[in-house]
């Protein structure tokens, strides 16, 4: 199990998993993210790998998504609204969200970047 | 003396009963009948993935079980790409499309994208209203919206530079 004790998660295509790195955690999704309302799944996902992150003290916090092949817009809010949580962070309790991508996905090639600009020291493409 | 024939324009048409579980197999239907086309493999992904944010627009807001409807045209040359989808809806469905579709289409598509992003993630309901940007930023198609009467049609016009 690693540090924020969230178990592995499998729905339709896609599958879910948070791993311990040195500096925080890593979530890995893999997959296809084509289901009508993401939401259910990583909203609350996400607000639990924010809220432990700042509980931690994480400096850092991975999304590998390089083996998501399909991910809708409706998931891309969910991506949005978890960015979206970083200015409210204190200063001192503040992470960074690395981004690993893959550029053999066109739709990673073309989009990911624009996440980046959304809260731009908080995001980062790796 | 070998005869070479001048290949037709290629095209699918496909109606299906509006039903989310089918967005995935016609977008990889799609997919493969563009990359056969297609030198440009990425062309193939950006074509189908807005096909398939267009369907689940079509599939969340229509009316009943009208059929909702893809076109998939192609130029002789394989250069050039014309995709529709057709469904029928409700007025105040409608009328946020169109809505959403403006401010889809005001200023650069990265600034309309982010800004987009921005006012989605704030959403409480379960909308996104990101499909139609992202579709203009990542395709770079000439879009338009056509509405008759209940009926709604999104066209997308590329063509390789």
């Amino acid at each position: 199990m690693n540090k924020l004790n969230i178990e592995p998660i499998t729905q339709g295509k896609v599958s879910i998993e948070v791993k311990d790195t040195p500096t925080g955690v890593a979530v890995v999704i893999v997959g296809d993210i084509d289901m009508q309302d993401p939401s259910v799944l990583l909203d609350p996902l996400f607000e639990k790998i924010h809220t432990g992150s700042i509980e931690h003290g994480f400096k850092t916090v991975e999304a590998n998504v390089r083996q998501l092949t399909f991910l809708n817009s409706s998931g891309i809010k969910a991506i949005a609204k978890w960015i979206m949580k970083l200015p409210s962070v204190p200063a001192d309790k503040k992470y960074q969200i690395k981004i690993q991508q893959n550029k053999d996905i066109t739709w990673q090639a073309t989009s990911l970047q624009t996440l980046t600009f959304l809260v731009p020291s908080g995001v980062v493409i790796e | 003396m070998d005869k070479i024939e001048k290949e037709q324009p290629g095209y699918i048409e496909l109606k299906f009963g509006p039903r989310w579980k089918y967005i995935a197999v016609v977008r990889a239907f799609i997919q493969n009948f563009l990359a056969i086309s297609f030198t440009d493999p990425t062309l193939a992904d950006k074509i189908a993935m807005a096909v398939s944010e267009l369907l689940e627009n079509a599939v969340k807001y229509a009316t009943g079980d009208d059929e909702t409807g893809v076109s998939v045209k192609l130029n002789s040359e394989g250069t050039s790409v014309i995709v529709s989808v057709t469904n029928s809806s409700t007025p105040e469905s409608i009328a946020s499309l169109q809505s959403n579709w403006g401010s889809a289409m005001e200023g650069e598509p990265l600034a309309a994208y982010i800004k987009k992003m921005q006012e989605s993630a704030v959403r409480t309901d379960s909308k996104s209203q990101l499909g139609i940007v992202r579709i203009r930023y990542e395709t770079g198609a000439k879009m338009s919206l056509d509405v008759k009467g209940n009926k709604v049609t999104i066209t997308l016009e590329h063509t390789s530079k």
